[in-house]
Order: C-alpha cells, then sequence, then structure tokens
C-alpha cells in the first residue's frame, strides 16, 4: 500500500514537472567526445552548423571552429598564435566571420577574421579601454563588446561593413 | 558617458567599421556586460545590476526600448543567449546553490529550465540561432569542457526569413 502511494507520487511528480515545461537535455555525443579529445573548453559559440570555442590543452589555447554535420575543426589559417592568448569569441551563421579577444604582448585586443579571405582585421577600442566578452549577430553585421573603462564595464556596438 | 554618446553616433572607423554605444537605459551611469545580440541584430541582451542582483536585461537596439521578460528572481543572471528573431532567449540563472540554464520563449511566455545530468553547473552558455542546439561550457572537476546538446524536441525553430525548414515530404 505504501509503496503504491509512493510510485503514484513519483508518477504525480513526473507529471507535475513534466507541465512545468522541464527538458532533459540530449548530448550529441560524437560532437561532444571530439570536443574532449581536444582538451580543456571554455567560450562557447554557436552557429547555425559551427560551434567556435576557445579549446587547448597543457595551458596551450586556441580558438576551434568546428564544423557540426563532420564534428570536424576547420583550419583557421593565420588567426591562431602562439604568443596570443585567445579571452573570447564569437562566430557569425555561415561561420565565416569570428570576432576574438585576445592578449597580445601586454595588451588586450579585439580582432576580427575573415575565413574567406582569411584576413584578419583589428577593430580598435574607442574611447580607449579594455575589451572582454564579444558578440557578433549570426547575420553578421553587428558585433557587440562589452568594454572595461574607467572601473565600469559598458557595451559597444560596431556596425560591420 | 552618457555625455560621450552624441560624439560616438555614427563614427566611422577603419574598414568602413561604425561604432555607437549601446542604447542607453536612462538609469544613470551603470555597468553592462555580457552582451548578446539576437541573429537578426534587432535584440540587444545584456547583463545589469539593479538592486545589487545581475540582471539580464533586453532592449530593441535600435531604440533602447526594453522589453519586458518573466524572467524574475533567481539572480544572479549570467551569459545570456538569443534566438534568431529573439524569440528564445537562453540564460544562466541561480536555483538554490545551484546554477542553472533556462530557455525562455517569448512568444509563449513559458521557462524551460534545462536540466543537466549528475551534478554538471554549466558556466556559460550559447544558443544557435534556431533554437535547436545549446553549447554549455561546464566545469566538471575542476576542468572547463564544452558540451553541445539537443534541443530540437523541446523548442520549435526560431528560423532566419525565408530559410528552409525540414520535413513536409519530397519536393
Amino acid at each position: 500500500m505504501a509503496q503504491g502511494r509512493s510510485l503514484l507520487l513519483s508518477g504525480s511528480l513526473v507529471l507535475l514537472l513534466g507541465g512545468c515545461g522541464f527538458g532533459t537535455l540530449q548530448p550529441l555525443r560524437g560532437l561532444n567526445d571530439q570536443l574532449q579529445r581536444a582538451g580543456t573548453g571554455q567560450s562557447p559559440s554557436l552557429a547555425m552548423g559551427w560551434l567556435a570555442l576557445i579549446s587547448g590543452q597543457s595551458g596551450r589555447e586556441q580558438v576551434l571552429l568546428v564544423e557540426l554535420g563532420r564534428s570536424m575543426p576547420v583550419p583557421l589559417p593565420g588567426l591562431n598564435r602562439p604568443d596570443a592568448q585567445p579571452l573570447g569569441v564569437s562566430v557569425d551563421g555561415r561561420g565565416e566571420r569570428l570576432a576574438l579577444v585576445r592578449q597580445l604582448e601586454g595588451r588586450t585586443e579585439l580582432v576580427l577574421y575573415n575565413r574567406r579571405t582569411q584576413s584578419l582585421q583589428p577593430l580598435p577600442i574607442k574611447p580607449d579601454g579594455v575589451p572582454r566578452q564579444v558578440n557578433i549577430s549570426a547575420d553578421g553585421r553587428i558585433l557587440a563588446v562589452q568594454v572595461s573603462r574607467g572601473g565600469l564595464w559598458q557595451v559597444d556596438l560596431l556596425a560591420l561593413p | 558617458m552618457l555625455a560621450l554618446l552624441p560624439s560616438l553616433w555614427g563614427c566611422d572607423g577603419p574598414w568602413g567599421v561604425r561604432r555607437r554605444a549601446a542604447a542607453p537605459l536612462g538609469l544613470g551611469l551603470e555597468g553592462r556586460e555580457d552582451p548578446a545580440l539576437s541573429g537578426d541584430g534587432r535584440y540587444l541582451a545584456s547583463v545589469v545590476e539593479r538592486g545589487g542582483r545581475r540582471t539580464v536585461l533586453l532592449q530593441e537596439r535600435l531604440s533602447g526600448r526594453v522589453v519586458p521578460l518573466r524572467l524574475r528572481g533567481q539572480q544572479p543572471h549570467s551569459s545570456p543567449s538569443l534566438s534568431w528573431n529573439g524569440r528564445y532567449l537562453a540564460v544562466l540563472v541561480q536555483q538554490g546553490a545551484k546554477r542553472l540554464a533556462v530557455v525562455e520563449d517569448r512568444a509563449t511566455g513559458n521557462r524551460l529550465p534545462l536540466m543537466l545530468p549528475g551534478d554538471l553547473e554549466p558556466e556559460r552558455l550559447s544558443l544557435s540561432p534556431d533554437g535547436r542546439r545549446i553549447a554549455l561550457q561546464l566545469l566538471d572537476q575542476g576542468r572547463m569542457r564544452v558540451e553541445v546538446f539537443d534541443l530540437g524536441g523541446l523548442l520549435e525553430p526560431d528560423l532566419a526569413p525565408a530559410q528552409p525548414v525540414q520535413g513536409g515530404g519530397p519536393p
């Protein structure tokens, strides 16, 4: 009897949680296994068929752009440097433009990488400030960056050509 | 900072980049962190201090109009992320001692807490523009890692205009 009541309560709880819209997450196992093998991971940015993140082993971190359909990283020639420390990354919807905040030679800078032309373009912070989190809209037209100025975090918006 | 805004508006930078400060909130000088744009750039989410608590704020990017959210309590909020048209806002919230990823559906008003297996806690998140997947930065035994999860069975797609949908049989 007590067992039956317990089962009834459990069933009610499941129904209650379901009614509240609780979602159980289904991991993409093949992709996640690949990411684990690449080392630590942080600063994820998802696009339609792409995932950008900062990944690395033994303190050597770099930007990875993974094609979700193949669960494989694609080359990013000219983006990663052994003397740079990536801090934040964001990718547009087509996986073509990546915005990156990195530390290089004692400075923190914001750069925009174009995968099609393999070109890297610095985006100066005006007025002067130190960038941190960056986010590029999926349509690739607007970039938002969190900037420290005078001890206050602010958000700058940049319209990209 | 507010006094500087007119001089920033429409300021041309190198390579044709045009910059402007995020629309002011009209609430005086305050910090803003964790910016996130909707896929079409119409909406900007950021995290601001409200009564000493980090709270996510959603605004129309051009007008600065604040868009109401049903997310109340469960601060501090962090790491907001928006779908293409801004229908879905994913954000990390505090629930008791645990940090939890939650998706608010602005079309229906529903809140969807995303339950992770085991004792994993998310540190950051990113929602795909169509709302079909979410990437979570997880802290597991002192080690950061990123995992991607399928939301296909939980959320309707929030697609860009003229984007093909799956299904519907052969053409």
